[in-house]
């Protein structure tokens, strides 16, 4: 009898361990889903990059850091906060976006990005190594809320020219001009 | 079955006059615009774009005007009009205008004389609202130097960036650099400075109690001044060991006063510049 109930006891431990431990895993799954959509894929193709040649290390900060402003960027017009735009953005790129944000905060409109990716070109890298001119083409579905109503939706192929300098620790975006891609 | 449900479906909204909204599909920045609509009744207009996000009431099947101000930056926009049957959008693009502004980089501010290459000048071509010019449009890049004639060379400029690499010139002092489009002429002043010292020669007198070891005015190869600030090594090897001492130069000149025990030696050097060996002491 008691036998009995020890195996039931330890029959029913064993469940709940395997059921906890499943769902932990597709927690921890989802969680690394979630971490990984939030920072846009980038891909940065410098083969005709020039007159200076792309160092390693940059070919690697530039498509990191391009992908990260393009997170804050993203969540800057999704929440309405313009203040995340300074750890990426300077110049003309962040004055525009924090316009931008400060415009949707006036009006109550928010801004989602499901991104697509970016495939990023090198166009231009100084003889200083002090500006980089890229070409990103952008795969985009946009959608506007006012409020909670939705009052756009688009899936844009959106062309940017962009301007990247090199910060302290990090290259910055300084120009993101958008133009329709061409066909 | 759901071609037949579509199209009455259409016919209605037709008929009960369904909000719609045409704008042009490419402006030039700066520019106005007016914007279609269709429908009928009270409606909401939103303008998004690279720096807007505005909202208003407006009436449905009346023209929009939208203002000039609100269209100086490039990019993609989207005019949308929300009446009580719903939304409806359309994208347009605005290009830049005409160029007439430049961002001018040259780098670096300083430079030795007579480097080939070492200065950079990079110009990117923008209209009146900074947006960047794709088209290619010549720039002019000139170089003055203080008391020479003033050199220029034009160069196209390619997906709205313009460049040259320049050397410096024999002679120390400031050079203008300067990159021309439209009615924007952007200088920058590059300080050429003296190259490594050269030839450079110490002696030495004797004071009350040690040697004065001075430098001979310390000059670069083409014969400019080494900057004030530059540091001069000088090292003494005698009875009592071996002594490093840097001397920033001064109107010219390095000069510290040293002790030497017995018979020593001094050496000088500046960068990677070695200068000539004083043998002192016995009384010299």
């Amino acid at each position: 009898m008691m036998r009995s109930e020890a195996t039931r006891s330890v029959r029913f431990g064993l469940i709940a361990f395997f059921a906890v431990s499943f769902v932990c895993l597709l927690v921890v799954r989802e969680l690394q889903v979630s971490a990984k959509e939030s920072v846009p894929r980038v891909q940065l193709h410098a083969d005709n990059l020039g007159p200076r040649e792309i160092e390693d290390l940059t070919a690697k900060s530039v498509p990191r850091d391009y992908a990260l402003a393009w997170q804050t960027l993203e969540q800057a017009l999704a929440e309405n906060r313009p203040g995340l735009l300074d750890a990426y953005f300077t110049g003309f790129a962040k004055q525009d976006l924090v316009q931008r944000v400060n415009g949707q905060i006036k009006s109550g409109l928010r801004t989602r990005y499901q991104d697509g990716g970016h495939k990023l070109e090198g166009v231009f890298y100084s003889p200083a190594g002090d500006v980089m001119q890229l070409r990103d083409h952008a795969k985009l579905d946009v959608e506007v809320r006012d409020g909670d109503k939705v009052i756009y939706q688009e899936s844009l192929n959106v062309e940017y020219t962009v301007m990247m300098t090199p910060g302290a620790d990090r290259w910055l975006v300084r120009e993101l001009q958008a133009s329709a891609k061409k066909p | 079955m759901r071609a037949a449900f579509t199209v009455p479906m259409l016919l209605v909204a037709a008929f009960a006059g369904a909000a719609e909204i045409h704008a042009p599909a490419q402006i030039t920045a700066g520019n106005p615009i007016t914007i279609q609509t269709s429908g009928s009744g009270d409606a909401t207009f939103y303008l998004i774009g690279q720096t807007q996000a505005s909202k208003r009431k407006v009436q449905a099947g009346t023209d929009i005007k939208v203002d000039s101000l609100e269209l100086e930056r490039a990019g993609i926009y989207a005019a949308i009009l929300c009446a009580s049957d719903g939304c409806s959008s359309a994208n347009f693009a605005v290009n830049p205008a005409a160029p007439n502004r430049l961002s001018f980089l040259v780098h670096p501010s300083r430079v030795p004389v007579d480097s080939p290459n070492r200065i950079s000048a990079v110009a990117v071509v923008q209209d009146n609202f900074h947006n960047i010019v794709l088209k290619p449009e010549p720039v002019k890049f000139s170089v003055m130097p203080e008391d020479g004639k003033e050199v220029s060379a034009t160069r196209p400029s390619e997906n709205g960036v313009a460049w040259v690499r320049l050397s410096s010139a024999k002679k120390e002092g400031p050079a203008r650099l300067g990159a021309a489009i439209g009615h924007a002429n952007e200088v920058r002043v590059v300080r050429q400075i003296a190259a490594e010292a050269c030839n450079l020669r110490i002696k030495a007198s004797r004071t009350k109690k040690d040697f004065l070891i001075e430098t001979d005015p310390v000059k670069d190869c083409s014969g400019n001044s080494v900057p004030d600030g530059t540091v001069v090594s000088f090292t003494k090897v005698d009875s009592a060991g071996k002594a490093n001492v840097d001397v920033p130069i001064k109107r010219g000149v390095a000069k510290v006063e040293l002790p030497v025990q017995g018979r020593g030696k001094i050496t000088v050097a500046s960068g990677v510049v070695t200068g000539n060996e004083l043998e002192l002491g016995g009384g010299q």
